[in-house]
């Protein structure tokens, strides 16, 4: 399995918050090493490689993960805490789950 | 002779009771223009495990169109333990009101309790209203949900051009759904606007949040929720401190060439 990790740089140069959480995130559960492959999406640059990334697999949400199988077959997880458990193997908390979920969700604004 | 309707019915319940998916996009171009009664009755009829939630704020329309379809219709609110008081006497008098069969949904006690022990009671000031939300609203929601086939909500366009403008009558909830458990959701009020919500609730009698009648329009949490002015958006008066450039993950269009589907 090769898992590569695609953080984002925001159009004024700094890095987005949420990307740097995963990391931290990854640091504290010693999870770092299981990430092959750090890429930067720099939405200053199109034609940096995290920008060409998601624009081949149609992600338009960062970070994101790239997954790929030792038979060749690829998935892209947006959802950092999916990928935690059925990658991973972790069991994270329920608040962390529901706090992406809110992120990824603008419209569950109307709660 | 089955009407049509009542076709369109059997039709949906076959489908759901032998696993097959439910042709949800048909379903929405078939109703969009249909009245926020039939779309109700499309859901209460069609699903016999299903639920209205209810804010506490002008989506009362739907408890009350509801219980003359179906009295005994579920209905539940999120009590996240931050309402105003007016909100919680509003839900009883609903309760009381109508016949529904109405269940107020707690968060989880270690989640909150975690919460407040290490970023205190308002550390949504700070960090934005996700995380709280989170804990307090979707957790409960999402427990509820997975028990349920389908569920009836008050959005409508009107409310946010920023994220209800495309929402359909009827569509599969992405936000829910899991890859084994498909959950259908109802906007009956979609195509209403407020105005259309207003009229029903004086012509009808229906009773209304106290809130309303001090510039109140969005309900939420009390910490989280202000009056607004006329003619202000009605978003601007919940999570007003919060600046949507802050509202970071995207990977902005300008950049990138395919949007996520």
């Amino acid at each position: 399995m090769h898992i590569t990790l695609v953080k984002k740089i925001k159009a004024d140069g700094s890095p987005c918050r949420k990307c740097a959480e995963v990391v931290d995130r990854l640091e504290r559960s010693q999870l770092l090493g299981r990430i092959d492959r750090v890429v930067v999406a720099d939405e200053r640059d199109p034609d940096s490689e995290g920008m060409q990334l998601a624009g081949r697999y149609n992600v338009d949400w960062a970070p994101f993960f790239i997954v790929e199988d030792d038979s060749g077959g690829e998935r892209i997880y947006t959802s950092f805490f999916r990928f935690l458990k059925e990658v991973l193997g972790q069991n994270p908390r329920q608040e962390e789950e529901t706090t992406e979920m809110m992120r990824q969700n603008p419209d569950l604004d109307f709660l | 002779m089955l009407g049509c309707r009542q076709a369109l019915i059997i039709s949906i319940k076959d489908e759901h009771r032998e696993g097959r998916a439910v042709d949800i996009e048909a379903l929405a171009n078939q109703y969009s223009s249909k009245t926020p009664e039939d779309i109700l009755r499309l859901a209460l009829e069609s699903f016999d495990n299903v639920a209205i939630s209810f804010s506490g704020a002008e989506d009362v329309v739907l408890v009350d169109m509801a219980s003359r379809i179906q009295p005994d219709v579920r209905v539940f609110s999120l009590d996240t333990g931050r309402l105003h008081p007016e909100t919680y006497r509003f839900l009883d008098r609903v309760r009381e009101r109508y016949p529904i069969r109405f269940e107020a949904l707690s968060p989880d006690a270690m989640a909150v309790e975690r919460l407040v022990r290490e970023k205190g009671l308002f550390s949504f000031y700070q960090d934005g209203h996700q995380e709280c939300c989170g804990i307090r609203k979707v957790g409960p929601l999402r427990r509820r949900l997975q028990s349920l086939d389908a569920w009836v909500t008050g959005q409508r366009k009107d409310q946010s051009l920023a994220t209800r403008a495309t929402i359909a009558v009827v569509e599969r909830d992405a936000a829910f759904s899991t890859p084994e458990h498909a959950l259908v959701k109802f906007n009956p009020l979609a195509n209403w606007t407020a105005a259309e919500v207003w009229d029903y609730i004086r012509s009808n009698d229906v009773p209304y949040n106290e809130l309303h009648e001090r510039g109140f329009v969005s309900i939420g949490c009390e910490p989280c929720t202000r009056a607004i002015l006329p003619y202000q958006q009605e978003r601007e008066g919940r999570w007003w401190w919060e600046d949507a450039a802050d509202k970071e993950c995207g990977l902005h269009k300008a950049n990138v060439a395919v949007r996520r589907r």
